[in-house]
């Protein structure tokens, strides 16, 4: 095995635990309005935007973090009760929340250009140098990649957990399965709903974070393509499972990587949204997601 | 009450004749006392109002979102200029040929994008654009990549020569006025035409649409490549006025800005369009501050429009736009009512039903039912819910593939024939709840209802050629007919979403008459009807009956069903249980103990 592929390998499994948890975070919401935050990129671009600048700003890093993390948690907040409530209470299909999840997505991003320029600013290096590596099998490996990888992984199992073992995970089910009779049950719809949202932007604040540890800059514009990769992830693996998120973020990392390598990094992000509508026509439910039956 | 007024006398205006000829005259030769750089932003005011037509046809009408018209706007302006530019293609060519390229690549996406729905089709409109993005960046030799393509004979650089006749920006954009005018007389006549009306209908329910023999799929097809060829062509008249092309001019941006202007417009709304691209258009050329914050705008525009003002600046300032050409309505007018539609039928077979099973996943929702329903007679289909009742009217009406079993009509083998072909074999329902378009009047949805039988082309309901009227005004002389017969002729130039439940559900009801049913079957039509209303239901069955319909029947209602039907099929768990006349089932013990015995307690209790 040559140093080429592995190193290849190694950053396709990395960006692809990185897709795999924006997936996650698309998740979240779907399984509980059917909705997806299109403006998630920008969520991601502005938490690490945000702890750019909170860190340049002298406040220390782990605390630039967490406001940053903040700031997005109740932008989340704002999604759900400005965007995505009035948008369904409207009716008229998906059009209404799709175009407001948009529009706010374009305004935090036309904002972060207004305030922080449109230029890549340098991310800090949070976890470890671009420059630290160990040896695994006589071949250097960064440990960022290692840090991020074990990080995604280990944030989507949790979730897994979470969602699997506790009252809260299954209220969420009961959720997804019928609102309505979810409400009726006393399960405070609502209150999930709104969660989810919240712990959708964390995991899009930690997943834009990840990556502009990875990439080392950020931009205003950085976030979209990502969450479309992200998108191209959750498809794949299907839509609502996470651990078909995991696989499909896995696979959309290699995938691109490996054709970024040997056939033209220009192509890297073509093929991934190729890949994209070639499922949705081909297998909408994705490869481990099963078809749903649908009453007419 | 006044603001009404106003918004009637607007409308009128707007859509009278003169008002656009004239609009159109004094632009024409207006133009010349104007300065160079208006007439360049009068030019991008009208290349933008033919992009927006594209998002209004695909979006507006045939309901189906786009976010990546970016890709066929590029498609046309890198289509013309390289074949203008690289192989001296005359312009009068060229742009034809980018219009015809872009609605390729719109039948094209078609048939992956016709397959998704809501956020799938967005994702993908959005992977597709990306796409081509990435193309156009990377295709050096063929796009120039990202140094960008200059050098595209264009008006403004005084380098365009069409048909080896020099042409400035005013001569330019004069032409591209009589474009755009074309495009909107074509898109209005197409509006108001069977094709308007079918994009409507898949757009409300793909469901309800194919249930009178609209097929979802060929018409979707149409909506995309309609689409494609007007953005490709606002493409191709972009690259001619400016000469250069970037990929960056083609990026998610543009795509977002149709977007913008076509729901501030009021998406289904065509003068909404051509004022929203006119204000698009000029305020950042205009305002600064809005250049400035052109961005943030539109997000915020996007954010909020949809929920503050649903049907945009259409909706603010004109009445709704109406889906029947007024020239068919008054050529009715003369005709008056034609009840010819009414009339019984010679000839005509049964709907049979062969041991139909029909199984989701583990559960099986039909076993083996059998059942025949004879023409010029009234088959009740009862048993409690759950029972398989729409189950197997789905299945008959091609929603569903039978997992085994035999559907014959008319000596005909219809089984797992899709919906709009069993509605062509004149099989038409109804449905549980009311189907209709809500912002249709209830004579354009009965109208809707002849679609099948509208057999004139596209291209002769894009020109409103005479033929196509006359076809128009002697189905509208049907839909009096019917009209009259379910007693809707006073609201029938109501919108339905004003009316009453069961108005609208005597409208479905008529809807289904129109389209010349053999065989009809209806999914509980009396629930939720008041006394009266189910008295001239029972009466429109009655002539059902009489023109000799095959009748299927859905109902609760045992005192509604007793007067009216001559059989009856009873189902439980899937199974005919029962099969005879009423009151047989009536003594019927199994009957008792599946269904009646059920109600009785009720009843009593």
């Amino acid at each position: 095995m040559d140093d080429f592929f592995f190193s290849l390998v190694l950053a396709g499994i990395s960006v692809g635990s990185v897709y795999a948890l924006i997936a996650l975070g698309l998740n979240l919401t779907f399984w509980t309005t059917r909705t997806l935050n299109f403006g998630q990129g920008s969520l991601m671009m502005l938490c690490a935007v945000l702890t750019v600048f909170l860190s340049s700003q002298g406040l220390a890093m782990m605390l630039a973090v967490i406001g940053s993390l903040l700031v997005v948690a109740a932008l989340g907040m704002f999604v759900e009760r400005f965007a995505i409530r009035p948008a369904l209470a409207a009716g008229g299909g998906s059009m209404g929340w799709v175009v407001s999840t948009l529009g706010f997505g374009i305004v935090l991003q036309g904002v972060a250009a207004k305030y922080f320029g449109s230029q890549a600013m340098a991310f800090p290096e949070v976890l470890f140098t671009a420059q630290d590596y160990v040896t695994v099998f006589g071949q250097h490996v960064s440990l960022q990649y290692l840090v991020v990888l074990a990080l995604s992984v280990s944030l989507i199992l949790l979730l897994e957990l979470f969602v699997r073992k506790t009252v809260w995970g299954q209220a969420v089910h009961a959720v997804s399965h019928d609102p309505e009779l979810a409400l009726v049950q006393g399960i405070p719809v609502r209150l999930i709903v709104l969660g989810s949202f919240i712990a959708s932007s964390l995991l899009a604040g930690v997943a834009g974070i990840l990556s502009a540890q990875i990439g080392g800059t950020v931009d205003p514009a950085f976030g979209f393509d990502l969450v479309l990769l992200g998108f191209v992830a959750g498809v794949l693996g299907g839509m609502g499972t996470s651990l078909g998120a995991l696989a499909g973020g896995l696979a959309v990392g290699l995938i691109s990587k490996l054709v970024g390598g040997y056939i033209s990094t220009a192509a890297e992000h073509a093929i991934a949204f190729a890949l994209l509508m070639a499922m949705l026509a081909l297998r909408p439910q994705g490869l481990l997601g099963r078809p749903e039956v649908s009453k007419a | 009450m006044s603001g009404r007024r106003l918004r009637g006398a607007l409308s009128r205006l707007v859509a009278h004749p003169a008002f656009f000829l004239a609009l159109v005259a004094t632009l024409l030769v207006g133009c010349r006392w104007l300065s160079g750089g208006t007439v360049q932003i009068l030019t991008f005011v009208l290349i933008a109002v033919i992009f927006a037509q594209s998002i209004n046809l695909l979006t507006g009408l045939a309901g189906q979102i786009s976010l990546g018209h970016a890709g066929f706007f590029g498609i046309g302006a890198y289509c013309s200029g390289i074949l203008a530019k690289a192989h001296g293609v005359d312009v009068a060519l060229s742009v034809p040929a980018a219009a015809l390229l872009a609605a390729v690549a719109g039948w094209l996406l078609s048939f992956p994008a016709g397959r998704v729905r809501d956020v799938y089709l967005a994702m993908m409109t959005l992977g597709f654009g990306m796409i081509f993005y990435e193309i156009v960046r990377e295709w050096n030799d063929v796009t120039g990549g990202t140094m960008g393509f200059p050098g595209v004979p264009s008006a403004a650089l005084r380098t365009l020569s069409i048909l080896g006749l020099p042409v400035d920006g005013v001569t330019y954009f004069q032409i591209v006025l009589l474009v755009t005018a074309l495009v909107l007389v074509l898109m209005r006549n197409l509006t108001q035409s069977r094709i308007g009306r079918a994009l409507f209908a898949i757009h409300v329910s793909e469901v309800a649409a194919g249930s009178i023999g609209i097929p979802a799929g060929a018409t979707k097809q149409l909506a995309y490549t309609l689409s494609g060829a007007l953005a490709g062509l606002a493409g191709a008249l972009y690259a001619h006025l400016v000469g250069y092309l970037g990929p960056e001019s083609f990026a998610l941006p543009r795509s977002i800005e149709v977007l913008v202007i076509s729901i501030v417009g009021g998406l289904g709304s065509i003068a909404g369009q051509v004022l929203s691209a006119t204000l698009f258009t000029f305020l950042p050329e205009r305002l600064q501050v809005f250049a400035e914050y052109q961005f943030i705008a539109y997000g915020i525009i996007l954010t909020f429009s949809l929920v503050v003002l649903p049907k945009g600046i259409a909706g603010l300032l004109l009445e709704p736009p109406r889906f029947i050409k007024p020239r068919a309505l008054k050529r009715t007018a003369v005709f008056g009512p034609d009840p010819s539609v009414l009339q019984r039928e010679a000839g005509g077979g049964s709907l049979e039903v062969e041991a139909v099973t029909m199984r989701f996943g583990g559960l099986v929702a039909l076993d083996e039912v059998s059942l025949r329903v004879e023409p010029g007679r009234i088959t009740a289909l009862v048993g409690p819910n759950g029972s398989g009742k729409s189950t197997l009217v789905n299945v008959v009406c091609g929603l569903y593939r039978p997992s085994a079993g035999r559907i014959a009509f008319e000596g005909r083998d219809v089984t797992g024939l899709s919906d709009h072909r069993i509605a062509l074999a004149r099989i038409v329902r109804t449905f549980q709840d009311p189907r209709l378009v809500p912002h249709f009047t209830v004579r354009e949805n009965l109208l809707l209802g002849a679609h099948r039988l509208l057999r004139h082309s596209g291209v002769a309901a894009a020109l409103a050629l005479p033929s196509a009227l006359e076809e128009e005004a002697r189905q509208l002389a049907a839909v009096e007919a019917v009209l009259a017969l379910t007693d809707l002729t006073a609201v029938a130039d109501r919108t339905v979403s004003t009316l009453p439940y069961g108005t609208r559900r005597m409208a479905e009801v008529g809807r289904a008459l129109l389209a010349q049913p053999r065989a009809i079957l209806l999914d509980e039509p009396a629930a939720g009807l008041s006394e009266a209303e189910m008295e001239r239901l029972a009466q429109v069955i009655r002539d059902m009956k009489a023109m000799g319909l095959a009748i299927l029947l859905i109902d609760h209602h045992m005192d509604f069903l007793a007067e009216l039907v001559d059989d009856v099929v009873v189902l439980d768990s899937g199974r005919v249980i029962y099969r005879g006349d009423i009151s047989g089932m009536r003594r019927d013990p199994g009957v008792i103990a599946a269904y009646l015995g059920d109600e009785a307690v009720h009843a009593h209790a």
